[in-house]
């Protein structure tokens, strides 16, 4: 495309040089002629012809009756104005048609200048040449080196595609080479790597959920099985319906689990934010902590507010003062007589913090993160009721509330602080 | 006194309509929104007990046609367990009170009567009196056989809830819900501490005790005979 109009341009340009060149050469001759007439003109043309061996112009002259003084074409007349006459150049030399110009001269006689087209079209065909040999040069470079760097892009490729193919055909810890060629297709690869860590993490999780759940429900359906068969043996009708009942309560605990179960995976799915409305964590928090005072209490601990009034975070009241329970709740279960549990609620430079701090036996650090897992329960509280719910549920309600929840020496005892970004954050 | 009940799935229907027929009440059945609307619009029901996840128009939807058709009696919505926010939406839509499915037959009973002998809002009496036992709504003063009783707050709430309630079985979720506003089950023991520290402050050295433990099922406020 570009070619075609540069050759278009050139060709249009040697044109307008030729019919220049033509109207310049008539003009210095008709001043010739009316300077010193016929002889001096023919005398000029011999010079011009002498001198000017590289423009070449052919000459016609004739007088006002059509007699030729001079003429260098093939033509018989000569014509007045743009035109083309043939010449041929040499003797043996094909007749070619040149450009040409007629001009009047004194007495009605006419000049015709006319020159060489070849020039113009040989430097045409040279271009057409060039743009002929250029773009086939080109294509084929480019077709060779597409081949080259394109077999080698797609043997990377295929790697990396059958790296993908492993991962699907279920080797989860496959991952993809690089790509090389430019950063772009690395960052690609380096991206779905970092995916596929997360969705082997999330695989993990979903597993070890998976075989919790069932493990964890077998010990209560367990329960209750040798409950209903113990009452199908019952005496009499008192103790049937003392076993019904008792079926009943440990149904109930089931469901619990459930309920604690559906709650999380619902709430880790990001449903709840759409009712966020602004809480009163001041009055939350202190409900929820006065609730329990005679709790610990009876438990022999003492359960301490410290909180400072007309706190607010966007957020879900109701799940708000679940999270706080779940958290009192633990603090009280897992500790023993005579406890200190410090409830705080402050504004601080990096957010508002709720914390839950006990003087009690505390969490071992590499056992800290554990903790929030569903089902997870310390050793030393296996005997204790709970299904070990609790913590996950206040930790998927801290995790919907973009709340940071972390577990920390209470130095002795246990400190749970969870950190709401700043209102208007 | 009828009950509208929209519930479609069979099983739970019977077992509610059986439960419900128990405690005294004359129930009508629907099985889908579009017949709730139509047997309900009449308005000769006292309490609409309405199922949320039902064909056709739903629960939700029911009770909005209703309350625009002008009826105004109490609204009970059974929900399934995951919903975070149907408490919430029932009540946007008008609703009195909910229950989270699966229940306990004296759950919905509990709550059936509660709603249908809820105080009528002309009732602006601000002294309560159950026997010698006065409570001073606006005072916030609480005495028994004429000496003065010291309350916290939330044994003031509580009490003030169980009397309001005299005679009747409430749950243990009512009380999590209408005392300490918790719409969830705590799995803590909040309700025998503090129900301990008001009994030892409003039964301990009298003749007659108010609060009653019915077992398995809740507490109950008892009237001396």
């Amino acid at each position: 495309m570009l070619l075609v109009v540069v050759e278009r341009s050139i060709s249009r340009y040697a044109a307008a040089a030729t019919e220049g060149g033509l109207r310049s050469e008539a003009a210095v001759l008709q001043d010739d002629d009316r300077d010193g007439g016929r002889d001096n003109l023919i005398k000029e043309i011999e010079r011009h012809r002498r001198a000017g061996a590289e423009e070449a112009f052919h000459y016609q002259v004739a007088d006002r009756d059509g007699t030729m003084l001079l003429n260098d074409t093939d033509e018989r007349a000569a014509k007045l104005g743009k035109g083309t006459v043939a010449v041929h150049d040499g003797p043996g030399a094909a007749v070619e048609n040149f450009e040409s110009l007629g001009v009047p001269l004194t007495n009605g006689g006419v000049l015709v200048v006319a020159t060489d087209t070849y020039d113009i079209l040989e430097l045409r065909n040279r271009l057409d040449w060039i743009t002929i040999l250029a773009g086939v040069g080109i294509t084929v470079f480019a077709l060779a080196g597409g081949y080259v760097t394109g077999g080698l892009f797609m043997r990377r490729l295929d790697r990396v595609n059958e790296a993908i193919g492993h991962v699907v055909a279920g080797n989860y810890a496959q991952r993809l080479p690089t790509i090389g060629i430019s950063p772009e297709f690395d960052l690609l690869t380096t991206n779905c790597n970092v995916m596929l860590d997360r969705i082997a993490a999330l695989m993990d999780g979903l597993r070890q959920v998976t075989t919790d759940i069932a493990h964890d429900l077998r010990t209560p359906l367990s329960r209750l099985r040798q409950q209903l068969e113990a009452t199908l043996e019952a005496g009499d009708a008192s103790q049937y319906e003392a076993g019904i009942e008792n079926a009943i309560v440990q149904t109930d605990q089931i469901l619990t689990i459930f309920r604690a179960l559906l709650r999380i995976g619902t709430l880790e799915g990001g449903d709840g934010r759409q009712r966020f409305g602004t809480v009163d964590l001041s009055e939350v928090i202190g409900r929820v902590v006065a609730a329990h005072e005679p709790v610990a209490e009876d438990e022999g601990q003492t359960l301490i507010a410290e909180h400072q009034a007309g706190v607010t975070v966007a957020g879900d009241a109701d799940l708000l003062a679940q999270m706080m329970t779940n958290l009192i709740d633990n603090a009280i279960r897992h500790t023993p007589v005579g406890t200190r549990i410090v409830s705080r609620l402050e504004r601080t430079d990096s957010g508002i913090v709720a914390s839950i701090a006990d003087n009690g036996p505390g969490i071992p650090a590499d056992k800290r993160e554990n903790v929030l897992a569903r089902f997870y329960r310390l050793d030393r509280s296996r005997n204790l009721p709970g299904a070990g719910l609790g913590m996950s549920l206040a930790a998927a309600i801290a995790s919907l509330h973009h709340a940071d929840m972390v577990l920390l020496d209470n130095g002795p005892g246990l400190l749970i602080q969870v950190t709401f970004p700043a209102a208007g954050a | 006194m009828k009950l509208l009940l929209l519930e479609d799935d069979e099983a739970t229907r019977a077992h509610l309509e059986r439960i419900l027929v128990a405690a005294g009440h004359d129930v009508d059945v629907a099985t889908n929104g579009h017949d709730a609307i139509a047997m309900g619009s009449g308005g000769d029901h006292a309490l609409l007990v309405l199922d949320r996840m039902v064909p056709g128009i739903d629960g939700l939807g029911v009770l909005k046609a209703l309350r625009a058709a002008g009826v105004q009696a109490p609204a009970l919505f059974l929900t399934a367990m995951d919903g975070v926010h149907d408490r919430v939406e029932g009540l946007d839509a008008g609703g009195d009170d909910y229950l989270v499915k699966p229940f306990a037959a004296i759950e919905v009973v509990a709550r059936v009567n509660a709603l249908l002998r809820r105080q009528p809002a002309h009732d602006v009496s601000t002294v309560l009196r159950v026997g010698d036992l006065e409570v001073d709504l606006l005072q916030r003063r609480v005495s028994r056989a004429g000496s003065r009783i010291v309350l916290q707050p939330l044994e003031f709430k509580l009490l003030e809830y169980l009397m309001r309630h005299t005679g009747e079985i409430v749950t243990r979720s009512m009380l999590h819900e209408n005392v300490w506003s918790f719409h969830f089950d705590p799995q803590t023991n909040i309700i025998e501490s503090n129900m301990s520290r008001l009994r030892s402050k409003i039964d301990r050295g009298f003749g007659h005790e108010f609060i009653h433990t019915v077992r398995s099922k809740g507490y109950r406020f008892v009237a001396p005979s």
